[in-house]
């Protein structure tokens, strides 16, 4: 293969690959977001809240452990403008969504497993992010995971 | 307690910037970063050229590493055609007085028609050089531009050039595939390789008084630029090997033939057939 050509693709490719990314990116992002907003409207009867101890009126008849969890990669456009981002410092704009995103799904998955066992209400619940790298060595990022956890509790008188 | 039932706030935890404003931004104010970069140390090796004496730079650049890295491509025998260059070399050299190279010669084997002065005193030639040549004073005006490189130094500043952008590649390239490695490889030796017209003119000008000084007459240097095949449309012109590392502009040819006029050189004397090492097809292509 002769230089110029080699060199077209190992510049084409990625510039092609940028391109595609940002638009499929954009457009999961885009259904997620909608997903989200949509799930959040149906379940903001069920609270979710950061309380240690329960307020004085409930009446506890049941309570149990509920979590929800979720992995969001980033994408090769997002991961491309970090990448830029590195030499000039400031904030990373591009990764700002993903942890929206994933935080916002673990919350509703913690509701929706809540919701399910017959929960009324989830206290004391604590988010936890971890990193999952690709490399062997931990480089690269595969994904980003949010953990939401908390303490269902059921009432006697069905809602709080 | 009485529980509220209220959505997140949407906005608070995301930017507003949209992604691809954001990236036109990033990338050129990278950019700029960049090409000052490369301006600086660019500048930095013209600074320093005065200061790196042929002996200095002999010392440097004949370590066979060197060389290898330069020229992954060279022909390592010694055969019949390699002596035959050199001695072309060696005469015209002969006329250049005061010459502080050991001027060297490598084949490289590529099909595309050029000739590159490396540091440390090595001319290079492809073979496809070799095989489109007609005549020995053809030979010699290529070997003598090469030489004229040596004289005026644009070979460390060929390379400084390459040298500042392979830098700046390495810092500022994103993701670190192997491909921009290559890349960046591929673009420093262009770099290394494309001079500026005057340092092209300047290298004509002591060429052809070589030439001049071996043959007693011209005859044979434009020719050669006028029978090279001309590339048929502009990127094929941007990445054909001898026509873009040395521009050949109407201009340039022109400079030549009036230098010819005004200093009262013949251009039309007997021409010096090639000698037979050079006539036989090249071993293996």
């Amino acid at each position: 293969m002769d230089p110029t050509t080699e060199a077209l693709i190992n510049l084409g490719l990625p510039l092609l690959l940028l391109v595609a990314t940002y638009f499929t990116g954009s457009a999961v992002e885009r259904r997620h977001y909608r997903s989200i907003r949509a799930r959040e409207f149906e379940s903001r009867q069920l609270p979710a809240i950061t309380f240690r101890t329960l307020p004085r009126r409930w009446e506890v008849v049941g309570s149990g452990l509920v979590s929800g969890s979720v992995v969001i990669s980033v994408d090769y456009f997002k991961r491309f403008l970090a990448g830029l981002r590195q030499f000039v410092g400031g904030r990373v704009k591009s990764y700002e969504t993903i942890l929206d995103r994933a935080r916002r799904e673990a919350v509703l998955r913690l509701k929706e497993e809540a919701a399910a066992a017959g929960y009324a209400a989830v206290i004391n619940v604590r988010l936890e992010t971890a990193r999952m790298a690709n490399g062997r060595n931990g480089s690269g990022i595969a994904g980003l995971e949010v953990l939401a956890y908390g303490t269902g509790i059921k009432l006697r008188h069905g809602a709080p | 307690m009485k529980f509220d039932p209220t959505l997140p706030d949407d906005s608070a935890n995301v930017s507003a910037t949209h992604p691809l404003r954001e990236a036109a931004t990033l990338i050129v104010g990278i950019a700029v970063a960049a090409a000052l970069v490369f301006v600086a140390i660019a500048a930095m090796v013209e600074l320093l050229i005065p200061h790196i004496s042929p002996a200095l730079e002999a010392r440097i650049f004949s370590r066979s590493e060197v060389v290898a890295a330069l020229l992954p491509d060279m022909e390592e025998s010694l055969d019949s055609r390699t002596a035959a260059v050199d001695g072309l070399l060696d005469r015209l050299a002969d006329h250049w007085p005061d010459n502080p190279y050991m001027l060297r010669v490598a084949i490289i084997d590529d099909a595309t028609p050029n000739a590159f002065a490396f540091p440390g005193g090595l001319v290079a030639v492809t073979t496809g050089l070799l095989s489109e040549i007609a005549s020995d004073n053809e030979l010699a005006f290529v070997l003598a531009h090469e030489i004229g490189h040596f004289r005026n130094r644009d070979h460390l500043r060929g390379l400084g050039r390459g040298l500042a952008f392979g830098v700046v590649v390495g810092v500022f390239g994103v993701g670190g595939s192997a491909g921009a490695a290559e890349l960046a490889g591929a673009a420093g030796w262009f770099a290394a390789a494309g001079f500026s017209r005057d340092q092209e003119n300047a290298a004509d000008d002591f060429a052809l008084a070589l030439v001049q000084a071996e043959y007693g007459h011209v005859g044979g240097a434009v020719n050669f630029f006028e029978r090279l095949p001309k590339p048929d449309n502009a990127i094929e012109r941007e990445i054909e090997g001898y026509l873009s590392t040395h521009p050949l502009s109407a201009e340039r040819i022109d400079a030549m033939l009036a230098l010819v006029h005004e200093r009262g050189w013949r251009s039309d004397g007997p021409l010096t057939p090639l000698s037979a090492a050079l006539e036989a097809p090249a071993p293996g292509g």
